[in-house]
């Protein structure tokens, strides 16, 4: 017969099995180097001696270890996000769960906007700007475009304040997208849903504005070979709300028929004639596509473009999906990721006469916590 | 080490009880040539107080390895006078100097420790020295085993409790990892026998893991989420924060406060049953208070008490006349406050709650009592939130900052988009945290007791698997592991 008393007893052996079977799962499971969820290297297990021991760093390491290496991790994670989107959170980890299942990352409060501001200043004081057609371009992320879909009440501050105040410090010619946005918003997708980048189609109207402050004609969108590589894009903002009922997002990539590439990697010699590594699309990180990932310094030279216009191009990954389309008007393209290229671009350009314009590309999210910003002067 | 946490819950907890519940096993083979029970029960406690004892030693170096000598120093000294008095205090002067020669060493290493530094600083604020601050870290859980220990050497004074004779006992007891960083402050007296009889029934190990596991809920669904909307609203910045979203962070850190605290006393309660000791109760739902003088009787019960007996009797209590009285009720609660910190905002705490205890004792008490209920609850509410606003901002000018905000000096106004923002993310968690402060848990399981037997069947079970899901949820949120600091570890 059944008695509460055995229904306690049952619920108290459950919490036990719960226990002892995430322990044994934990000895027994194979130790894991890397989480493709979080994008980070998993803490291995610590080393014991004497030092680490008095220090106390063998038991703190000893605690991230167990952490980490916990069995069935990404389902805890999606446990609780769904958990907490049920109770009616819509701010999990810093990213807004908002409407058309559009993940929106919150914008934090910057802190570096002076010194970002200076160190561009002195960039382009340094430069030539007789030689050399400078611009700054700061792209606004999907909470500044998209604030009509946040959930409702959500904070909002703007960062086209911040991006007034960084131009006006820089004083570098600035090229300002966001109205082209606004007007692209109306027929097409200009964020991904799940990641924090733009899509191409974002990035096209990023290059159109380019392209009226530069007085170049740019080439319309049909004319342009549209592929849709994937339907299964989980990106970094699904990965922080780790919702795993979220849709995922598809990607699109275009080409110009007319374009012939060299894209040459300089840090690791490798030589394509692609912009897109679809091999990414095999991995978990599929924005990676775009120019192959993270390089210091990329070197795209398309043969059909007849003018001997060279852009050098300082940027973060925002600038990945723009630069296919820029290819098309400069027979040769610098590419600089100044977080990971340590000499400098100045340095760069003193010693390369030919390069006839610059562009500086960043997104308005990261941008106050870009480390490689420092570098750039 | 934290109880919420993975190291703690899935390898240091399951090895400790499997290798302490293995000990009478072990100890009844065949070849140990016992086969009565009560034999072997006596016969296995100094196993099992080892295996408690080495775990309570790991535990406590695990987070402070340097400073664990400091502990066993302070056992020591408490074990060694106790003999001594037991052995040699023939009159009462001698017994006189062998409390005071251990009452002085406890309060000056904790007043080294804890209080050095405030001290320096405050010098240095009043006569513009430039005294270097020795930037000692304090040690875990000082302040309350200090007090633990000093509560045997006085009892024994008293003749309360009898000298103990096995120091291993004693550190046993002194270093007992169920309540050693954050209390409840158990007396020698009250564990004394179970040091050396006692055993684990099977319902009772049931009980005490029930206990803990509705600590560990407490304080990882609700503690935790009510801090991380405080800390929110705390770094929101005057210049955002309305009248609303102040009171609401208020009220935010009130419940964390109390569900955090609380929720460590249920493990440690929790823990101490399944290993066979009874702890009191720390907390009797306080936030229920009727008036400041009811709210102290269901806070942290263990530290008042303590005052109560340690200092305000022996001071003569109320018994002395007005005057007297007064004096007591503000000795007591400078020290209240200073034990909660070295800092000046506990200080002004603990005199706000003194404050408030002498008025309702000389002024207001009985009209109070006349009240509806309702309003003295409110009453007693609005008093402890206000409070905890003091507690919780050690800086000074903040502390200010934030005190205009709740009284409407802001430019955001009384109520704003984003009070509405906070209510929509934490409404639930804020619901279910302010119905769980009063009493409705115990109401139900007695309502429950009333029911017809299927009845009672059915809601046992719904209960039973809301608790297993509850338990992943909470395994769930230590696993993301993103804020999970335990307020009272530094205190």
């Amino acid at each position: 017969m059944i008695t509460n008393s055995t229904i306690r007893r049952i619920v108290s052996i459950t919490y036990c099995a719960i226990i002892l079977l995430l322990a044994v799962g934990f000895m027994a499971s194979p130790k894991k180097e890397f989480s493709e969820n979080e994008n980070r290297y998993l803490a291995k297990e610590p080393v014991l001696s004497v030092k680490n021991l008095v220090s106390g760093t063998y038991m703190e390491s000893m605690s991230e270890w167990l952490s980490d290496q916990f069995p069935m991790r990404d389902f805890f994670m999606g446990f609780k996000s769904t958990v907490e989107i049920g109770t009616g959170k819509r701010e999990i980890n810093g990213v807004y769960v908002a409407q058309e299942d559009y993940l929106i990352e919150a914008y934090a409060q910057p802190v570096n906007t002076q010194r970002i501001g200076e160190t561009f200043r002195n960039f382009y004081e340094k430069t030539d700007s007789s030689q050399i057609d400078m611009r700054l371009m700061l792209i606004p992320t999907a909470i500044t475009i998209y604030r009509d879909k946040l959930p409702s009440g959500a904070p909002f501050r703007s960062q086209m304040d911040v991006a007034q105040e960084i131009y006006q410090t820089a004083k570098i010619p600035s090229i300002d997208c966001i109205e082209q946005l606004i007007q692209g918003a109306e027929s097409g997708q200009l964020y991904y849903r799940t990641d924090h980048h733009w899509t191409m189609y974002g990035a096209y109207q990023g290059y159109l504005a380019y392209c009226e402050a530069k007085g170049l004609s740019p080439v319309p969108l049909e004319s342009w070979s549209a592929q849709t590589v994937t339907e299964e894009f989980a990106g970094t903002l699904y990965s922080k709300v780790n919702d795993y009922s979220h849709p995922k997002d598809s990607i699109t990539i275009y080409t110009n028929p007319n374009d012939r590439l060299t894209v040459t990697y300089v840090d690791t010699g490798e030589v394509t004639d692609s912009l897109y590594n679809l091999d990414y699309l095999a991995q978990k990180d599929k924005y990676s596509l775009f120019l192959n990932n993270i390089h210091t310094c990329v070197e795209i030279e398309n043969e059909n473009v007849e003018s001997d216009a060279v852009l050098v191009v300082i940027k973060d990954s925002y600038a990945n999906s723009i630069i296919p389309f820029l290819a098309h008007h400069y027979h040769k393209i610098y590419v600089f990721d100044t977080r990971y290229y340590k000499e400098g671009p100045s340095h760069f350009l003193s010693e390369h006469a030919e390069v006839t314009d610059v562009l500086l590309l960043y997104n308005m999210n990261t941008i106050d916590t870009d480390s490689g910003i420092r570098g750039i002067y | 080490m934290v109880f919420s946490s993975i190291p703690f819950l899935f390898f240091f907890l399951p090895l400790c009880l499997i290798l302490y519940f293995a000990v009478p096993f072990l100890w009844g083979l065949p070849w140990k040539g016992s086969s009565r029970l009560n034999d072997n029960l006596e016969n296995c406690i100094p196993w099992k107080n080892g295996i408690l004892l080495s775990f309570s030693l790991i535990f406590y170096a695990w987070g402070e390895p340097v400073y664990i000598v400091l502990m066993l120093f302070a056992s020591a000294v408490d074990y060694t006078n106790g003999r001594l008095m037991e052995r040699f205090g023939t009159t009462k002067v001698k017994r006189t100097a062998f409390l005071c020669c251990s009452v002085v060493i406890n309060l000056s290493v904790l007043a080294f420790f804890k209080y050095a530094d405030f001290l320096i600083a405050t010098l240095n604020g009043i006569f513009g020295t430039q005294i270097e601050p020795l930037g000692l870290g304090l040690p875990v859980g000082i302040s309350f085993y200090t007090f633990q220990t000093m509560s045997y050497i006085i009892d024994l004074y008293r003749g309360e409790v009898k000298a103990e004779h096995n120091y291993f006992a004693y550190l046993t007891y002194v270093s007992m990892f169920p309540q050693l960083v954050a209390g409840p402050i158990v007396r020698f007296a009250d564990i004394q026998e179970r040091l050396h009889k006692r055993t684990s029934l099977v319902c009772e190990v049931e009980q005490g893991l029930t206990r803990f596991v509705q600590g560990l809920f407490k304080k990882v669904l609700i503690a935790n989420q009510v801090g991380a909307l405080w800390e929110e609203v705390r770094q929101l910045g005057a210049a955002q924060t309305s009248v609303a979203s102040a009171w609401l962070g208020a009220l935010c850190f009130t419940l964390q406060l109390y569900f955090d605290f609380s929720a460590y006393s249920d493990m440690a309660i929790g823990m101490g049953q399944m290993l066979g000791f009874h702890f009191n109760e720390n907390f009797r739902y306080p936030l229920t208070a009727i008036s400041v003088t009811d709210f102290w009787r269901r806070w942290h019960i263990s530290l008042s008490t303590w005052f109560r007996d340690y200092v305000y009797i022996p001071l003569g209590g109320n018994r002395a006349g007005r005057w007297r009285h007064l004096r007591n009720i503000a000795v007591v609660w400078t020290l209240t406050g200073l034990w909660h910190g070295a800092s000046w905002n506990f200080v002004l705490w603990g005199m706000y709650y003194g404050i408030l205890l002498a008025l309702e004792k000389y002024v207001w008490g009985k009209a109070l009592a006349k009240l509806p209920r309702i309003l003295q609850h409110v009453y007693a509410f609005l008093i402890v939130v206000f409070g905890f606003v003091v507690f919780a901002i050690t800086d000074m000018n903040e502390l200010g900052t934030y005190i205009t905000l709740l009284f409407g000096v802001t430019g955001k106004g009384i109520i704003d988009m984003q009070f509405w923002w906070y209510l929509r993310n934490y409404g639930v968690v804020l619901l279910v945290a302010c119905v769980l402060a009063w009493p409705v848990y115990p109401w139900l399981q007695n309502r429950a007791a009333l029911l017809e037997r299927r009845a009672g069947i059915v809601l046992s079970v719904i209960s039973g698997v809301g608790s297993i899901f509850l338990f992943v949820l909470t395994i769930a949120y230590l696993v993301n592991d993103t804020y999970n600091p335990f307020l009272y570890f530094r205190f």
